[in-house]
């Protein structure tokens, strides 16, 4: 029988933490969301000597406090989950803020494997660090590594199990604060350990004691659900305000610049300059990449690069497919109407088979192309880069500067775009670009506005409905900036240090997304092409139709025949316009109609596929609440535009 | 697009010896030793999280155009933070006899 082993990666962002994770796993890794929450969740199995050893790569984080949901989704797992060993990924080059997180760990009296990893970067750089020493001085084993090369892999994976076999046994630094805090610490334990017994089975007492001093408000929040909790919260408040008078700080702050001092103490002591560091390759392109004026064409440039990598590829794969399809659905369908009834034919053919193809035709060519160049923006480094660039602009509508890639990816297609606003930190930073994504014209709404605004109104007036979306993002940006709860974050993000992304990682994590939407997505997605099919087999298209006259014809002004169009249009959004003309001549429309068509397809609901992804995202309350919104919008400013041209344009 | 005077370079506040200032009035290449953070506690302690803790030397690699990020390096590690979150970090800045 093979033992069963519990394994957690945690540690900073960009420290090569994906890069280990992946040469622990290799292809066999599920990726997809912590329960509830907009945070990746990447596990995979390995086995080892005898060994099965199930990986679970915690979000990159700085701090086990609970200032993201990121930190409070890794300190849950590792405090109450408690895998059998935590491999602490540090990046050699920056060890002492590397510590700070380590700390913590030790403080969670967490089992730490240290992997002191990227020692070849800090070769580079000049800093030599004395794995040795450092692993006497934390009192755990310290592997140095180089995740890329898979260097030192097997050494951290022999370490991994001589520490759970309890083989090895941990001598964990137990390390104590300046005499101010330290007393208030003890004192404080002391209570929790009398008070709150059940509370200490889960967490250690002085960690709570800490949390207690630093006023974690995941902790205070507990101890309100226990008996005693009132009393011991009441004592650590006392003395955390003692504190903060002789300090004039906030307690977060004296036990955060306390770690601090304790993490440099160490890293002084294990890490050595050996030359001076010279102008390096990464920042001569940081000079060109970051300056003030160049920047932005290089930051165009990147941003033109991948939209027609994406639009371009995805185009060719999405036809080339498309024409595949077509032939076997037809092929298909003349098979299957030779068995079975009509009714029964049209239901698989138009419902399950052509929701399947829609996914396959539509969503995946641009996806793929985009989770590969995602990946490769990620690993090299360069997205908190655009994003320093852009963070002014991206004030102004509510947001920091990172919500500039999501956004601009929407201007290709929502659904990776929705998918890509889990990069910023909080919930409700997320939720606000998400919303802002949807009303981006994708490429399918560029098919719809060029098509028919474009070619038969005028250049300038598709243009002018491109500025009115902009402007409309940035108003109801601002306007869910404002309603949404919570406390904007401000920019405070590392800028790493580029590095040559590794085509295994990229690949693998391509992969894994990829599969992920399609379990998720798929289903959707051939569930709403199938009701629809139900309606127009069951003529039930018809009578919603004639529901929808008056909102059709007598608000938007639009012909009756319109309608239907718009309801397909959710299927996908360039369909609105060939159904369009396949009921109406185009030319027979007045100018007015042509733009309030395409008003109205523009901004509601993108599709189906971008429902499905928000309802991976953020569940089916918020992707209620958006698609409703939307719709709602598209509706209001479709009926006002069209009184309002009226009145303009006869 | 410069919406403060001391964007220009060769344009900073003249400064008095000691003054401790906001981190946004340092210019790029200059270091200063943190004094505190002020502003709202989420910050405050995101900031100390991060690093910036009193007492520590920062320094300015980059401010961004029309009011954008400013880049610092602390504790070996570059940061961008937001024109808004820098201006709460006060310091008092360290002679370098390069920019003297």
């Amino acid at each position: 029988m093979t033992k069963q082993l519990r394994v957690a990666l945690a540690g900073n962002a960009n420290v090569g933490k994906s890069a280990i994770f992946n040469q622990l796993t290799g292809l066999n890794q599920i990726v997809g969301n912590w329960p509830g929450k907009t945070v990746e969740r990447a596990e995979g199995t390995l086995h080892f000597k005898g060994y099965t050893i199930r990986v679970i790569d915690l979000p990159g984080i700085y701090s086990l406090s609970t200032f993201s949901i990121e930190e409070v989704v890794s300190r849950d797992y590792i405090a109450v989950e408690k895998p059998d060993v935590i491999i602490n990924v540090v990046d050699a080059s920056a060890l002492e803020r590397n510590l700070y997180f380590t700390l913590q760990l030790l403080e969670l009296e967490a089992p730490v494997v240290m992997a002191l990893n990227q020692v070849d970067f800090a070769a580079k750089k000049g800093i030599r660090i004395n794995a040795d020493k450092l692993s006497e001085m934390l009192g755990v084993p310290v592997i140095p590594t180089v995740a890329i090369t898979g260097s030192g892999i097997n050494e951290l994976l022999k370490a991994v199990i001589a520490v759970a076999s309890g083989e090895k046994k941990l001598k964990p630094l137990k390390f104590q604060f300046g005499a101010e805090v330290e007393e208030r610490v003890q004192k404080i334990q002391k209570l929790v350990e009398h008070k709150l017994p059940h509370l200490c089975m889960v967490y250690p007492a002085r960690w709570i004691a800490v949390k207690l001093l630093e006023k974690d408000e995941d902790v205070v929040g507990k101890l309100k659900n226990y008996e005693g909790g009132a009393e011991v919260l009441e004592y650590a408040e006392k003395l955390a305000a003692e504190l903060e008078k002789i300090h004039g700080e906030p307690s977060p702050v004296i036990l955060a610049s306390e770690r601090y001092s304790i993490a440099s103490k160490i890293a002084k002591e294990v890490a050595f300059m050996e030359t001076p560091p010279r102008i390096s390759l990464e920042q001569k392109l940081d000079a060109v990449t970051m300056h003030k004026i160049v920047g932005y064409p290089v930051l165009a440039m990147v941003i033109a690069v991948m939209f027609t990598t994406i639009f371009v590829g995805g185009n060719y794969l999405s036809e080339g497919l498309n024409l595949f399809f077509q032939g076997a659905i037809q092929y298909i369908e003349s098979l299957l109407s030779r068995f079975l009834p009509n009714l029964a034919v049209t239901l698989i053919c138009k419902g399950v088979l052509d929701g399947l193809i829609a996914g396959i035709t539509i969503a995946l060519p641009y996806i793929v192309p985009f989770y590969i160049l995602l990946a490769l923006l990620e690993d090299s480094g360069y997205l908190p880069r655009a994003a320093f660039l852009m963070d002014n602009l991206m004030h102004k509508m509510g947001l920091h500067g990172k919500a500039f890639i999501p956004l601009i990816l929407g201007y290709g297609c929502s659904v990776p775009a929705c998918i890509g606003c889990r990069i910023m930190e909080t919930e409700r930073e997320r939720l606000i670009a998400a919303f802002a994504v949807t009303l981006i014209p994708c490429a399918a709404r560029t098919v719809v506005i060029l098509g028919l605004v474009g070619r038969f109104v005028g250049l300038h007036a598709a243009l002018a409905l491109y500025a009115f979306d902009l402007i409309l993002v940035f108003i109801l940006g601002r306007v869910a900036f404002k309603v949404l709860p919570g406390e904007p974050v401000g920019l405070i993000m590392e800028i790493p240090p580029y590095k040559k992304p590794s085509l295994k990682v990229v690949l693998t994590k391509t992969w894994s997304r990829t599969k992920d939407f399609v379990y998720i997505a798929f289903p959707i997605i051939v569930a709403g092409s199938l009701a629809i099919a139900a309606l127009e087999v069951t003529g039930f298209i018809g009578y919603v139709a004639a529901g929808a006259k008056p909102l059709v014809s007598g608000w938007l002004g639009l012909p009756e025949a319109a309608g239907i169009p718009l309801i397909f249009g959710v299927l996908r959004k360039e369909l609105a316009l060939i159904l369009l003309s396949e009921v109406i001549p185009l030319e027979s429309l007045s100018a007015v109609q042509k733009i309030v068509f395409t008003l109205v397809s523009m901004i509601y609901i993108p599709c189906v596929a971008t429902i499905a992804a928000l309802l991976r995202e953020f569940g089916w309350k918020k992707a209620l609440i958006i698609t409703v919104v939307d719709v709602a919008l598209a509706l209001f400013i479709g009926g006002l535009a069209y009184r309002l041209l009226l009145l303009f344009m006869s | 697009m410069f919406r403060n005077r001391r964007d220009f370079p060769g344009h900073e506040k003249p400064r008095n010896e000691g003054e401790v200032i906001a981190l946004t009035d340092l210019v790029e290449g200059e270091k200063g030793v943190i004094v505190k953070a002020v502003g709202g506690f989420g910050l405050v302690r995101r900031l100390a999280e991060m690093g910036l803790t009193p007492g520590v030397e920062v320094k300015i690699v980059k401010k961004g155009s029309f009011g954008g990020p400013v880049e610092v390096e602390v504790r070996g590690v570059a940061l961008a933070l937001g024109r808004g979150v820098a201006s709460r970090v006060l310091v008092k800045p360290v002679k370098d006899e390069r920019h003297d």
